[in-house]
C-alpha cells in the first residue's frame, strides 16, 4: 500500500545501520545470524517485513508512560518504551513464573522482610539515537535513569495519571513528591530515602512496608525507562516524539492523529531473543519456528486505528490488516459453537479455514459490574432495607442473557469482584453467598421485605451509563429486567466525561462501570472497595467498612498463601452479601488472524509482543 | 465598494462576538475537566488540572483571553487532550485531508446537477424531466448513512475481496477504491478519496439538481430565450449559451454559500473511511471535551462564512450591474 | 373546506397532479399509524419486549440453521437454569416465570420437564457432530426434530396469540429478539413527532421574526439579521452535537421527566439551525409584498401595522411556509439519523426511532441479516419521498415561477 521504492531504499538504510551495529558489537552471541539484525533486510533485493496491525480506537492520548492510562497508550507505549521486567510471551499472566527480565540482567532480588530490592541492569541497552543526545547516538540506560524515569510519576507537572501505584510504598517516596511539588522547582536530584543507586548497573530500593504489588508494578508500562536528556529538550512535545529503549521508534510525523501511526525497528535495539521454551500446544501452532532469533523480527509496524467495525472487519478480510478482534455481530459469521454451555468449543467456519485463517481466544481479567453508590440515601447504606433492595435489583439480572445477546455468550459470568484465572476467583464462578440473578421471585420476596412490595413507593432510580458502542441497548436490557419486579429507571445516557463526574462527585445512586485489572492480583480488584479510595478515587461505590479494609491492609502487604487466599475468599463474601454492586462479567475476546501473520498469541494483559511477530507468505 | 465591504465588517463585529460567547458558554455547561482523569483520582488532581486549563477563571476573563488570542492570530494553544500539539497543528493537519474531499465533492457536485438541472429544466413536464426529479428526490430520501455502509461493502470490499483472492491485489487492488484510508498526495487520491467523494455527490446531487433546476426553469420564461428561439438557434446553443450564461450568477451564489462547509468535511465519511479529517477531529474533539479545538475551529469557520457572505454579495454587484451595494 | 381548494387556482392544480395525491394518500396512512401509536396503541416499553429468537429474518423466512441451532439451545439453557435451583419450590417458581418470546411454558411437571430437556439435549449433542449443518440434510431433519422439542415446552398459543406473533415476527426480530416491525411502526410516531414539532416550531419562529424585520425595517430588521447571521455561522455540527450534550445532561425536570429523557434536545438543537431558512424566504417575500399597492394602500387608510402585517402580508406567504415546512421536516427526520449514530438523538428506554434502528444494525449488514436496516430505511424512504414529491407538488401549484 505504501510507496514500494520508497520502502526498498528505507530497507536498505535500516540494513546499513543493522549490519554495521552488529560489526560494531563486536559479532555478539548471536544464535541465527542469517535473520539476526536485519542482515537479511541488507540485501537490496530482500522485500522489508511490514506488519499492518488494527487498534480499536481513534489513537493512543499520550506516548509518555507517566501520562498514559488507557490500554492503547499502553499498547503505543509499549513499541518504544520498556519496563525493568516482562511478562513472558508464551506464558500468561496468571502463571506464577510469567514475570521475567527486561531491561534487568536477572530477576530483582528480594530481602527476607520483603522490604529491600536489588536491581542489577543488563548491560549494553541503548536509548534509542536521536537528536536530544550528543552526536544523535543513543546512549547507554543506567541505573539513573531507571530512578529519573520512577521520580517523574511524583512530578505534578507531569500531569501524572497512575501516582496511585507507588502511593505508600517506597520509603520517603510520598513525602519526597509533597516536598518537592511544594517546591518552586522539582528537584529531579534530591535524594529519597529508598531510592539507593550503587552503580551505574546495579540500585536498591526500600520499601516503606512488604507491598506485594510492587514486582508487577514493575512490569506496568507506566514505570517505563525514559531518558532525561529527551524529555528536557522535547518538554511537552515529548508526548510525540518519544524516546526509549524498546524494539521500535516512533517519528514524529509518521503518526497522524486518528489514523495510523508507523513504527520503525530499532537497530540498535539490545540483544534480546525469541523464547526457546515452548507448550506443545504453541508448537502445534507453529510459535517455535524463529526459536532463538535476534529481536525484533520485523522491520515495520503500520498500526490502523479503527473507530467504527465495520471498515476493521473488511480490511482484515481483504487481508489490509493482519489480525482482527472479532466484533460481536460477526462472531456468528465466523465461528460454529458447538457443545452445551458448560463445556462449549467453537469452531472456524470452513471459508475461513479454507483462507488458511487462524484464531486464538483470550480471556481478559475483567470486572464488568452495574455499580451502586453507597452513600446515596435510597439506594446505599447497610441496614437490612436498603441491602435488600440492592440484593433485590441483582436477583433481577439476567446476565446470562446480556452475555448470550450481545456478547455471542463467549464471556464469562461469575460472582464477586474477581476475574477468572486469579486466585480467588470462586470454583465453577459460581459462589454460594451469591445475589446473582435472575430469580424473580425471590427478587420479589426481597424487594417486598425492603418495603417496596412489587415496586411501590421506590422512587424511580436513576442509571448513569456512557453513550458509544451498543450501551443504549445494553441498558434497555437492563431496564426491561428491573421492571420484571416493579422497579423503573431513569436511564442516562451521558458522555464519557459527565458519567465519570457524576460518579467522581457521588452524585450517580447506579451506575454502569467497567475494571480491567491492572496486574494479575486479587489485590488490584478488591482495592476497588478500600474506604480511603472512595471517590474520586477508584472506590466509586464509595463502599465503607472498617472490617473490610483493615483485611485489604493486610493483603496488601502479603505474599500469595494459603491464607491470604483464605482473607481474600472472606473479603468477596462480604461485598456479595453487602451487594455495593451487581455482576459480574469477565470478557473474552476472539481474535482472527490472516496467515501471512506469524507467532501471534494475542494477549490484552500486556501489550510488548509486537516485537515477536513476524510474517511469512 | 471597499466602503461597503468595511461597512459589512464591521456591522458583523457583534455578530462574531455572539458566536464565540454562546459557543464558549455552552461548552462549559458541564465541567469539562473530568474528561481528562485517570483512573483513580484525588481532588487535587482535579483541582490542578482544572487550574491548568484556566478553568478556575471567571468565565469573563476566559472569553476576554480567547478573544484576545483571537485578535492576534495566535493559534498556539495546546490542544488539552494531546500534550504538545498546538490547535493550529491539529486544525490544519486535519484541514488537508477533509478539502481533498470537499473540493472534488463539490466540484463534481455542481457540474453534473447544473447539467442535469438544465436538460431537466429544458424538457420541462416531459417524461426526461419527471424520470430526473424522481431520481433526484430518490437519492435524497434514503440515509447518508446507509450509503456509506452499503457503499464501502459492495463497491470497495466485494472487488477488493476479489482482487485478494485472485492474486490481482498488487495491480487491481492498488487501483480500485480503497476500503479505508488516507495517503496524502495526488497518485494516492484516487484510490483512497474517490469512493467517498461519489458517495458525497449522490446524496448531495438531489438537492442541487432540483434548486439548478429551478434556476433554470426561471431562465426559460425569459424573453431571450423566446427571441433566441424564434431566431431559430439550435436547442442546444439556447441552452448551453444563453441560459447557462444568463444563470450563472445564483449558481456562483450557491456555491460561494457552501464554500465554508467545505472545512467541515464529514464526520461519518471520514469515521468509516478513516480519514483523518475535520469532521473527525471536530467530534473526536467534542467528545473529548477538548474545547480549545472546538472553539478555534468555530471561530474560524464563523470568520470565513461571514467573509465569504460578503463576497458573495460584492461578486453579485460585479456580475450584475442592476444590483447596488447599499 | 374540499370545495374551498378546489376553487382557488393552486388548489386545482395540486388535486389534478396524481403523483401528489398519492403522496398525500401516503402521508395520511403514516399520520394514522402515528396517532395509532401516540394513542397507547405500541408503548414504548412494549417495543423493547422480546416477541421471539434474536435475529431471525422476516417474511417467515428460515434462519441460517447454526442461528436455529443457537436459539434453540438458548431457551433449553434458561429452562435448565430454573431447574437447577436448589428447591422445587423455587424451580416451579423460576419456570412459572419464564417467558420464551411471547410465550410461557407449559404447564407439566418438574419430572417432564427434566425428561423432554434431556431429550432435547441428547438431540443437541447429536447434532453438534455436525460439522456443517447447513449441508447435512440428516442434520436439518435432527435440527427439525430438536425445535419441535423445543416447543412442546412451550404452551400452545390460542389463536390470537398466534395472529399476534404472526404480525410481531413478520419483519424479523433485532439482536435482542424485539420485533423489528413493531419498532419501525413506533419509529414513524417519533419521527412524526420530531420532523412536525420541529419543522412547525422553526417555521413559525422563522415566519414571524422574517415578517417582522421585512415589514417594519430598521432596528428590528438588524436585529432578526444579526440573530440568524449569528446562528448560522455557527457549524451546525457543533451546534447541533453541544446543544444535544448540553440538554442531555442538565437536571431540569419537565412533565416529571428528566429534560434529558424528552425529545426537547433534539427539537431545540434542530430548531437552533432549522429557523434560518424560513426567516430569509419570508422577509424577502415580505419586503416584496410590502411595495405592492394594496398593502401600500392598508397602511395609508390608516390601518395598523400589526393589522396590516396580519392581514395582507403574512396570508401570502403561506405557501412559502407550507413549502419550508414541508423540507424542514424531512430534514428533521433524516438529521435524526445522524444524532442517533452519535447516540445523541432519541434516548434509551424513549422506545425506538429509525435512527436507532439504523444504528444498532450498521454491523448487521456485514452478517447479511438487513431485515433491521431494511425495515427502517424503507419506510423512512417511503415518508420522507412522499414529503418530497408533495412540497414539489406545493411549489408547482403555489410558485410556478419556482420549478
Amino acid at each position: 500500500m505504501t510507496n514500494n521504492r520508497f520502502l526498498r531504499s528505507t530497507a536498505l538504510l535500516l540494513g546499513v545501520l543493522a549490519s554495521s551495529l552488529i560489526v560494531g558489537c563486536n559479532g555478539s552471541a548471536d544464535q541465527d545470524p542469517g535473520t539476526g539484525g536485519g542482515t537479511e533486510g541488507g540485501g537490496a533485493s530482500a522485500e522489508e517485513k511490514v506488519l499492518h496491525l488494527p487498534m480499536r480506537t481513534d489513537g493512543p492520548k499520550s506516548l509518555d508512560p507517566v501520562r498514559g492510562s488507557t490500554v492503547y497508550d499502553n499498547r503505543a507505549s509499549s513499541f518504544v518504551y520498556e519496563t525493568l521486567i516482562q511478562y513472558a510471551y508464551f506464558k500468561r499472566p496468571s502463571d506464577a513464573t510469567a514475570l521475567e527480565p527486561l531491561l534487568l540482567a536477572e530477576m530483582p532480588t528480594v530481602s527476607e522482610d520483603g522490604l529491600t530490592y536489588n536491581f542489577k541492569l543488563k548491560p549494553g541497552v541503548f536509548f534509542h539515537d536521536d537528536p536530544c543526545f550528543p552526536d544523535s547516538k543513543g546512549r547507554e540506560m543506567k541505573a539513573e535513569d531507571v530512578i529519573y524515569s520512577w521520580k517523574r510519576m511524583a512530578d505534578n507537572d507531569n500531569d501524572p495519571k497512575s501516582w496511585w501505584l507507588m502511593e505508600n510504598t517506597i520509603a520517603g517516596f510520598d513525602k519526597y513528591r509533597e516536598e518537592q511539588n511544594a517546591a518552586e522547582k522539582f528537584d529531579y536530584d534530591a535524594p529519597v530515602e529508598g531510592m539507593k543507586v550503587i552503580n551505574d548497573y546495579e540500585f536498591e530500593i526500600t520499601l516503606q512496608e512488604p507491598v506485594y504489588r510492587f514486582l508487577y508494578t514493575l512490569a506496568m508500562f507506566q514505570l517505563a525507562v525514559v531518558p532525561r536528556e529527551a524529555v528536557e529538550m522535547y518538554g511537552s512535545k515529548f508526548d510525540l516524539h518519544p524516546v526509549g529503549t524498546g524494539p521500535f521508534t516512533l517519528k514524529e510525523e509518521d503518526w497522524v492523529q486518528g489514523k495510523s501511526m508507523v513504527f520503525n525497528k530499532n537497530p540498535n535495539y539490545h540483544e534480546c531473543y525469541y523464547p526457546t521454551e515452548f507448550t506443545p500446544e504453541d508448537i502445534e501452532k507453529g510459535f517455535d519456528k524463529d526459536q532463538g532469533k535476534r529481536l525484533p523480527l520485523v522491520d515495520q509496524v503500520e498500526v490502523t486505528m479503527f473507530v467504527e467495525d465495520q471498515p476493521m472487519w473488511l480490511s482484515f478480510s481483504a487481508k489490509d490488516v493482519d489480525y482482527t478482534q472479532v466484533p460481536a455481530e460477526n462472531f456468528d459469521d465466523a465461528f460454529t459453537k458447538r457443545g452445551r454451555r458448560s463445556n462449549r468449543t467453537f469452531e472456524l467456519k470452513s471459508d475461513y479455514e479454507s483462507e488458511d485463517i487462524s484464531w486464538a481466544s483470550v480471556p481478559l481479567l475483567d470486572f464488568i459490574f452495574y455499580g451502586f453508590n453507597m452513600d446515596d440515601s435510597l439506594i446505599g447504606g447497610y441496614d437490612e432495607k436498603s441491602k435488600k433492595l440492592r440484593q433485590a435489583l441483582c436477583l433481577a439480572m439476567d446476565w446470562d442473557e446480556r452475555n448470550d445477546r450481545f456478547y455471542n455468550g463467549i464471556n464469562i459470568i461469575y460472582d464477586g469482584p474477581i476475574p477468572p484465572g486469579l486466585a480467588g476467583h470462586p470454583e465453577g464462578h459460581n459462589a454460594p453467598e451469591s445475589y446473582r440473578g435472575p430469580d424473580i421471585p425471590r427478587a420479589k420476596k426481597l424487594l417486598a421485605e425492603a418495603g417496596y412490595p412489587d415496586g411501590e413507593g421506590l422512587p424511580v432510580i436513576e442509571f448513569y451509563t456512557s453513550r458509544g458502542g451498543n450501551n443504549a441497548e445494553q441498558v434497555e436490557m437492563l431496564a426491561r429486567h428491573m421492571e420484571q419486579i416493579g422497579v423503573k429507571l431513569d436511564i442516562k445516557l451521558v458522555d464519557f466525561s459527565t458519567l465519570i463526574e457524576n460518579v467522581n462527585t457521588k452524585k450517580a445512586p447506579f451506575f454502569s462501570f467497567a475494571w480491567s485489572s491492572d496486574y494479575p492480583d486479587a489485590e488490584n480488584n478488591l482495592a476497588l472497595f478500600y474506604g480511603p479510595y472512595e471517590s474520586p478515587g477508584a472506590n466509586h461505590f464509595n463502599y465503607k467498612r472498617d472490617d473490610y479494609d483493615q483485611m485489604y491492609e493486610k493483603i496488601r502487604t502479603m505474599p500469595p498463601s494459603p491464607e491470604r487466599l483464605k482473607i481474600v475468599e472472606s473479603m468477596r463474601s462480604m461485598l456479595l452479601e453487602d451487594a455495593p454492586y451487581a455482576g459480574s462479567m469477565a470478557r473474552t475476546r476472539f481474535y482472527l488472524i490472516n496467515p501471512r501473520l506469524k507467532n501471534f498469541k494475542p494477549s490484552e494483559d500486556f501489550y510488548n509482543w509486537v516485537k515477536y511477530l513476524n510474517v511469512g507468505e | 465598494m471597499w466602503a461597503y465591504v468595511f461597512r459589512r465588517l464591521i456591522y458583523n463585529i457583534p455578530v462574531y462576538l455572539t458566536i464565540i460567547f454562546v459557543v464558549m458558554a455552552l461548552l462549559r455547561v458541564n465541567d469539562p475537566v473530568y474528561a481528562f482523569l485517570g483512573k483513580n483520582t484525588t481532588q487535587e488532581d482535579i483541582d490542578r488540572r482544572r487550574e491548568e486549563f484556566g478553568l478556575d477563571r471567571p468565565f469573563l476573563t476566559q472569553y476576554g483571553e480567547f478573544l484576545k488570542r483571537l485578535a492576534f492570530f495566535d493559534f498556539s494553544q495546546e490542544s488539552w487532550s494531546r500534550r504538545g500539539r498546538k490547535v493550529s497543528d491539529e486544525i490544519a493537519g486535519a484541514v488537508i485531508p477533509t478539502l481533498s474531499l470537499t473540493i472534488p465533492a463539490l466540484t463534481l457536485t455542481s457540474l453534473i446537477s447544473i447539467f442535469v438541472g438544465m436538460i431537466s429544466a429544458f424538457f420541462r413536464g416531459r417524461n426526461l424531466d419527471r424520470g430526473l426529479v424522481f431520481f433526484a428526490v430518490l437519492g435524497m430520501s434514503i440515509s447518508f448513512l446507509v450509503y456509506i455502509i452499503l457503499g464501502q461493502y459492495f463497491i470497495a470490499y466485494l472487488p477488493q475481496k476479489y482482487f485478494e483472492s485472485h492474486d490481482m491485489k498488487e495491480t487491481w487492488g492498488s487501483v480500485w477504491f480503497a476500503i479505508q484510508g488516507y495517503e496524502p498526495g495526488l497518485q494516492h487520491w484516487f484510490h483512497y478519496i474517490m469512493l467517498p467523494v461519489l458517495i458525497s455527490v449522490i446524496v448531495a446531487m438531489g438537492y442541487d439538481t432540483r434548486f439548478y433546476r429551478a434556476v433554470m426553469v426561471e431562465e426559460t420564461g425569459r424573453d431571450y430565450i423566446v427571441t433566441a428561439r424564434s431566431k431559430g438557434a439550435t436547442q442546444s446553443k439556447i441552452m448551453f449559451v444563453h441560459m447557462l450564461r444568463n444563470a450563472l450568477i445564483p449558481i456562483v451564489t450557491r456555491i460561494m454559500i457552501t464554500l465554508p462547509f467545505l472545512i467541515t468535511g464529514s464526520i461519518l465519511l471520514e469515521m468509516y473511511f478513516n480519514i483523518p479529517g475535520m469532521g473527525k477531529t471536530l467530534i473526536t474533539a467534542i467528545n473529548e471535551k477538548n474545547l480549545p479545538i472546538i472553539e478555534t475551529f468555530t471561530s474560524l469557520f464563523a470568520g470565513l462564512f461571514i467573509l465569504s457572505n460578503i463576497l458573495t454579495d460584492v461578486l453579485y454587484a460585479i456580475v450584475d450591474p442592476r444590483v447596488r451595494l447599499t | 373546506m374540499m370545495q374551498r381548494i378546489r376553487k382557488t387556482r393552486a388548489g386545482r392544480k395540486l388535486l389534478a397532479n396524481r403523483m401528489a395525491l398519492g403522496a398525500m394518500l401516503i402521508i395520511g396512512v403514516y399520520l394514522a399509524a402515528a396517532i395509532f401509536v401516540m394513542l397507547g396503541g405500541i408503548s414504548p416499553s412494549f417495543c423493547n419486549q422480546p416477541v421471539g429468537p434474536p435475529n431471525i429474518p422476516g417474511f417467515f423466512a428460515e434462519a441460517p440453521a447454526e442461528k436455529r441451532l443457537v436459539n434453540a439451545e438458548n431457551t433449553l439453557a434458561v429452562v435448565d437454569r430454573a431447574l437447577a435451583k436448589s428447591t422445587p419450590e423455587s424451580q416451579q417458581a423460576s419456570l412459572d416465570e419464564i417467558q420464551v418470546g411471547l410465550r410461557k411454558l407449559e404447564k407439566i411437571s418438574l419430572d417432564d420437564f427434566e425428561l423432554k430437556l434431556e431429550k432435547a439435549y441428547a438431540i443437541y449433542d447429536d447434532l453438534s457432530a455436525s460439522p456443517d449443518l447447513e449441508n447435512d440434510e440428516s442434520g436439518l431433519a435432527l435440527l427439525a426434530d430438536l425445535e419441535s422439542e423445543v416447543e412442546s415446552l412451550t404452551a400452545t398459543p390460542t389463536f390470537s396469540q398466534q395472529v399476534m406473533e404472526t404480525i410481531y415476527l413478520s419483519l424479523g426480530t433485532d439482536r435482542q429478539g424485539r420485533s423489528i416491525f413493531i419498532r419501525a411502526v413506533f419509529s414513524i410516531k417519533v419521527a412524526v413527532q420530531i420532523g412536525v414539532v420541529t419543522a412547525m416550531i422553526s417555521v413559525a419562529i422563522g415566519s414571524v421574526l422574517g415578517a417582522l424585520a421585512g415589514f417594519f425595517g430598521g432596528w428590528v430588521d438588524h436585529a432578526v439579521i444579526w440573530l440568524y447571521s449569528t446562528f448560522s455561522s455557527i457549524p451546525n455540527l457543533v451546534l447541533l452535537v453541544v446543544l444535544a450534550y448540553v440538554f442531555s445532561s442538565i437536571n431540569v425536570e419537565i412533565f416529571g421527566k428528566a429534560i434529558g429523557q424528552t425529545l426537547i434536545p433534539v427539537y431545540v438543537a434542530f430548531c437552533c439551525t432549522f429557523w434560518i431558512g424560513p426567516c430569509r424566504v419570508i422577509r424577502g417575500e415580505t419586503l416584496k409584498i410590502k411595495e405592492l399597492e394594496y398593502v401600500q394602500a392598508s397602511t395609508t387608510a390608516g390601518f395598523s401595522p400589526v393589522y396590516t402585517l396580519l392581514r395582507h402580508v403574512l396570508p401570502n406567504t403561506i405557501h412559502l411556509m407550507l413549502i419550508n415546512f414541508s423540507l424542514l421536516l424531512i430534514g428533521a427526520i433524516k438529521s435524526e439519523v445522524i444524532l442517533s449514530f452519535l447516540n445523541l438523538g432519541v434516548q434509551a428506554g424513549a422506545g425506538a426511532s429509525w435512527g436507532i434502528m439504523i444504528r444498532d444494525s450498521r454491523s448487521e449488514v456485514l452478517n447479511s441479516f438487513f431485515w433491521q436496516i431494511g425495515a427502517a430505511t424503507t419506510l423512512m424512504f417511503i415518508f420522507v419521498l412522499a414529503f418530497n414529491i408533495l412540497s414539489d407538488a406545493l411549489q408547482d401549484a403555489f410558485d410556478p415561477k419556482h420549478v
